[in-house]
């Protein structure tokens, strides 16, 4: 890992980007075993864009998008959000950049059984010690409509409620970008486009940033831009996707 | 199915490892126990086997009367027997020798050897091959100047061979020079005793204070016959002169061993109680551990039953698996029961008490019994975990989580009162009709009950303890308090273990700081005296009969009485009674007469508790046999009955009564007033005068001395306490058996929250906040019961003396802050853990 890179990342990369990768390369395990889940990836998030990264299992979308949100660090190369070089914060900063600066959905398991749906709304918020901007927050609330569940706990929630508290937990602290791994992964088709929908309003009329990992060309197709990665490589680019010509793609990874 | 067991048992050895801790640490204590009690019977047993190994023939009074716990007092015989002895064919040596109380004054002035600790002797020092002392330095005492003393004694009071030593006897203080050190068998210092040795007219004069009189003879035969025809041939001799007796060397050993066993029965059975106290907290505890790993374990066994196995088979598999746990957590058990053992050993070491270790003593009973008892607690505590783990539906191998499913309320609340009901009543009527054996199964079953009816109560208590700490903490004292809330029945499991070892811990103080008070107003009603003597020989003699009349012709003195304890057998029964001075105890003590008054009692008298005359159905002018050491029979009559025994006792008879019987007669306590217009420091100082002259005894005012009596109960206190710190320990290992496991099982919202944001250091406060929130919760549940519980003895013992109830409050806050420590100590492993789990995999975890 190269900690030699002191130039500041290319926030004037056009239009902005609010967070990337450069070189990107993970390697799991040693010598004959290992894998290299990453092979050099490199590009950029456009700020308040919606980015999708799709691509076959064991393509590395998943990897791609932990080590771009400081859950997993990289073998080389670098990834950024914002100004920050993830590759030169310690433990407690990167803890501190994702609360403060990342939001997560995750597919399952996105809520804390003991709290309640207010609670885990506000959790990074709390987790820092903030109060948050309450108004924000309420518009956040009635966005996905949760105003009369904020006392239930997870377990008193449908799916697809479980989902949209989570959404608004990563737009309660107003990050500067979002990281969705498969949302509706566990849902119904109607829940999961309400969720989706959510999202793109999220980044069309709030100007949130939003990268979501999928292997769903439904759920591609809400975005406004593609990623489609194979073997640890970008290797296509989709502007202004369709779920037909999504899917199209993804069958040329079969042959 | 069981390939099955034993698969699972491999695979998961952390697991297994955290069950097992739990057997282990009960199992440890209670072999132990055995181990030390069993080692320091042995070195006894040795050291007197070896002690009279010379001695073929024992000679002594008949007459003694037994004073409880092994010990006796006996009478003397006179110097001429060993003559008599000495002329019997087949005699070769016998030597007359005395012991009593003698006290070393170490070259700093100070005593050596403490005054709640082993005893200090004197005595007359035997030689040659019938000595029971080797001399290892220097040469044996001769005549009235000189002492030899016990090498350890000579260590500690700093003396070397030649140095003057200060001796206190009941006859007082006087200096000797140093001739001499001795080993008693291997030991310097048997059990931690000192021993000042003098020759015997020395030790007969200034020990016994009985010149030509011995406590016994022992014999040396010249081997042409055997040890019981020696002892016949000196019976035939001297026996018909008296009340002598003779005993064979294998007696006296043997006699002097079950003694010692005898004395030490009580010690063991008060330290195997409290092995069992912390075995039954440990039982709680594997009884925690099992519910939560089987609980986890719950879809792994519906997949068994979903792939055809019966709900009979996962049972056993369970059992099985228990089986496996309780054989080896035993097997480690005992090994660390010698460890502990020894480490008990070397503590006593540290603290002057040397046992001449013959190595740890490991006695194959004490392997089968805990063994048998490891392997029992763990299989019940395993059963109905197990018998749970049968009844999951296949279909749970399906389900997401496994949540341990809280039980119908109702059916808790009813047995759980029920077993309350039945506690409870067990320990009153232990308490109140006189049957103690019924508090055996009472407290137990109280506890027992609790249990039960815990998780209906820790959910609330939880919260109300959390809500501060939600609070003052943000969000993760409120994850911490809400984790403690998620599981009521975990986390009343894992408190109730802490709840016992508090309740106990807060019920014996309540106890003691009761009869603190109690003996506070007890000496504040019925005593009037300003000035007090006091001797820490209670047992040994003790102050001379002379000093109070001394004392009394002060004219700083109002009233001087002494005060004495002794023997006598009464209607064939040994009693201890109280001796007194009736001209002058009246003046210093006011016992409430209900008839007669103590100006009454004459020297063939004698007065009685209101409770003793009313039970013997005894009134003033009936007669009682009574036997002195002498064994010379007496009648004494009653002369008066009071009401206030608590100092007294049941019997109270004139010194006078003594007079010309063998007995020893001293006061443990001279009591003084002060004439008109003399201040109490006038007072004290003129006592102080006429003590130092006798050189033994100590002076306090009134209150010095209210505060020393009350103050008696807390070395026990302390001893108490610190054995049961060993259940608050096994209650901590709890805790963090408890944390870990339900660590693991919440791996992913750890991997959540902290993928969210939360450092590790936050992961941590939760973990912690959440610990000390279950030990608060055992805490605050063992107060109430241990209040309670206090509460119901200090009624019970109202008869006995026991006026007044007191809550020791500083010590109920040292309890809580305590568990609040505990809380914290438990989390450290738990909330390490809990910062090594990895995001990503936790996250992946489906």
């Amino acid at each position: 890992m190269s900690n030699l890179i002191t130039e500041p990342p290319p926030t004037a990369t056009p239009p902005v980007a609010a967070a990337g990768a450069i070189d990107a390369v993970k390697v799991y395990g040693t010598g004959e075993s290992a894998v290299r889940a990453l092979d050099g990836v490199t590009f950029h998030v456009g700020r308040g864009v919606f980015t999708a990264i799709m691509g076959p299992s064991g393509s590395g979308k998943s990897t791609l998008m932990h080590c771009l949100a400081g859950l997993d660090r990289l073998t080389e190369g670098q990834v950024y959000i914002g100004e920050t070089y993830l590759s030169t914060l310690d433990d407690k900063r990167l803890t501190e950049l994702r609360r403060k600066h990342v939001g997560f959905v995750f597919q399952a398991y996105n809520l804390v059984p003991t709290l309640t749906a207010y609670e885990n709304i506000t959790l990074p918020l709390l987790l820092d010690g903030r109060k948050g901007d309450s108004a924000w927050i309420d518009q956040v609330i009635d966005a996905v409509a949760l105003r009369d569940r904020l006392t239930h706990r997870p377990s008193e929630l449908s799916g697809g409620q479980q989902q949209r508290v989570a959404v608004a937990r990563a737009l309660a602290s107003q990050p500067q970008i979002i990281f969705a791994d498969e949302p509706t992964g566990n849902l119904d088709s109607a829940t999961g486009a309400e969720i989706l929908g959510f999202m793109r309003r999220a980044v069309h009329e709030l100007g949130q940033t939003i990268v979501m990992v999928t292997h769903d060309p439904m759920a591609a197709s809400h975005a406004s831009r593609v990623i489609f990665l194979g073997d640890g490589r970008i290797v296509d680019e989709m502007a202004d996707p369709t779920a037909d010509r999504v899917l199209d793609r993804m069958k040329r990874f079969a042959e | 199915m069981r390939r099955v067991a034993w698969k699972s048992l491999l695979a998961r050895k952390g697991r297994l490892v955290l069950t097992s801790l739990a057997v282990i640490l009960g199992t440890a204590f209670l072999a132990g126990s055995f181990i030390f009690t069993d080692t320091i019977q042995r070195t006894f047993d040795n050291l007197f086997a070896q002690v009279y190994e010379d001695t073929d023939a024992f000679v002594r009074s008949s007459s003694a009367i037994d004073t409880g716990f092994g010990e006796e007092v006996r009478n003397t015989i006179p110097d001429s027997v060993v003559e008599q002895v000495a002329a019997v064919p087949g005699v070769s040596d016998a030597q007359g020798y005395v012991d009593g109380f003698a006290r070393i004054i170490g070259s700093d002035g100070e005593p050596v050897g403490s005054e709640q600790g082993p005893p200090t002797f004197g005595g007359s020092m035997t030689t040659g091959e019938l000595s029971t002392w080797t001399i290892a330095d220097g040469r044996p005492p001769a005549g009235p100047d000189e002492v030899a003393l016990n090498a350890g004694a000579a260590k500690d009071g700093d003396f070397e061979i030649g140095d003057t030593v200060k001796v206190t006897s009941n006859a007082g203080s006087r200096e000797f020079t140093l001739t001499g050190i001795a080993r008693f068998g291997d030991a310097d210092s048997p059990g931690g005793a000192t021993f000042a040795l003098f020759d015997l007219p020395t030790a007969q004069e200034f020990v016994n204070e009985r010149p030509g009189e011995l406590d016994a003879v022992l014999v040396r035969g010249d081997g042409s016959l055997s040890d019981d025809e020696l002892a016949a041939e000196i019976e035939a001799a001297v026996g018909l002169s008296g009340d002598i007796e003779v005993l064979t060397g294998a007696e006296i050993t043997d006699e002097t061993q079950s003694s010692v066993r005898e004395g030490l029965s009580f010690f063991t059975i008060f330290l195997q109680a409290f092995a069992f106290i912390a075995l039954f907290v440990s039982v709680f505890v594997i009884y925690n551990v099992f519910s939560i790993t089987m609980a986890q374990r719950q879809r792994e066994n519906a997949l068994l039953r979903a792939v055809g196995a019966s709900s009979r088979q996962v049972s056993i598999t369970m059992l099985v698996e228990a089986v496996v746990i309780g054989l080896i957590g035993s097997l480690i058990g005992i090994g660390l029961g010698i460890l502990l053992a020894q480490l008990l050993q070397s503590g006593l070491e540290a603290a002057g008490v040397d046992i001449p270790s013959s190595g740890i003593y490991l006695q194959p009973r004490t392997i089968v019994v805990t063994i048998v008892v490891g392997l029992l607690v763990t299989v019940v505590s395993a059963l109905v975990p197990a018998l749970r783990s049968g009844r999951v539906p296949p279909v749970a191998a399906m389900r997401d989580t496994a949540l341990e499913t809280t039980g119908a309320g109702r059916n808790r609340l009813i047995v759980g009162s029920l077993l309350l009901a039945l506690g409870i009543a067990c320990v009153l009527f232990g308490l109140f009709a006189g049957e103690p054996i019924f508090l055996a199964p009472g407290v137990p079953l109280v506890f027992i009950a609790l249990f039960v009816l815990g998780p209906l109560v820790s959910a609330p208590v939880a919260r109300w303890i959390g809500r501060p700490i939600a609070a003052l903490r943000g969000v993760t004292g409120r994850m911490a308090e809400q984790n403690a809330v998620r599981n009521p029945k975990r986390t009343a499991r894992t408190a109730a273990a802490l709840m016992i070892g508090v309740a106990l811990v807060t019920g014996v103080a309540v106890i003691a700081a009761s009869v603190r008070d109690s003996v506070r107003e007890i000496f504040g009603e019925q005593l009037r005296g300003d000035v007090v003597v006091t001797t820490n020989t209670f047992g040994f003699g003790g102050l001379s009969t002379d000093l109070a009349p001394t004392l009394q012709e002060l004219p700083e003195v109002e009233t001087a009485t002494g005060i004495g304890i002794n023997f006598a057998t009464i209607e064939g029964d040994a009693q201890t009674i109280t001796l007194v001075d009736p001209s002058t105890v009246g003046d210093v003590f006011d016992l409430e007469f209900a008839a007669g008054a103590v100006d009454d009692l004459t020297d063939d008298g004698i007065l009685l508790s209101e409770g003793r005359a009313e039970d013997d159905d005894l009134v003033i002018g009936d007669t009682l046999a009574l036997a002195l050491l002498d064994g010379v029979p007496r009648t004494v009559t009653v002369q008066g009955i009071y009401g206030k025994d608590e100092l007294a006792g049941p019997y109270t008879v004139s010194k006078g009564l003594f007079e010309g019987s063998s007995a020893d007669v001293y006061d443990f306590a001279v009591f003084t007033t002060r004439a008109d217009g003399v201040s109490e420091d006038e007072l004290r100082t003129a006592v102080q005068t006429v003590v130092d002259e006798y050189g033994n005894g100590e002076v306090q005012t009134r209150s010095e001395y209210i505060d020393d009596q009350a103050a008696q109960i807390d070395p026990v206190l302390n001893l108490i306490i610190g054995l049961l710190l060993l259940s608050v320990f096994i209650a901590l290992i709890g805790i963090i058996i408890t944390l870990v496991l339900s660590i693991y099982e919440r791996r992913r919202e750890i991997g959540l929250v902290r993928a969210v944001g939360a450092t590790r250091r936050q992961v941590r406060t939760t973990v912690r906040w959440e610990a000390v929130i279950t030990s608060l919760l055992g805490a605050f549940q063992g107060i109430v019961v241990g209040l309670l519980l206090g509460y119901a003895v200090v009624l019970a013992l109202r008869s006995e003396g026991l006026s007044t109830f007191t809550v020791p409050w500083t010590w109920i806050l040292t309890v809580v802050v305590g568990a609040f420590v505990v809380g914290v100590v438990a989390a450290i492993i738990p909330a390490w853990r809990a910062t090594k789990v990895d995001v990503l995999e936790s996250l992946a975890t489906t």
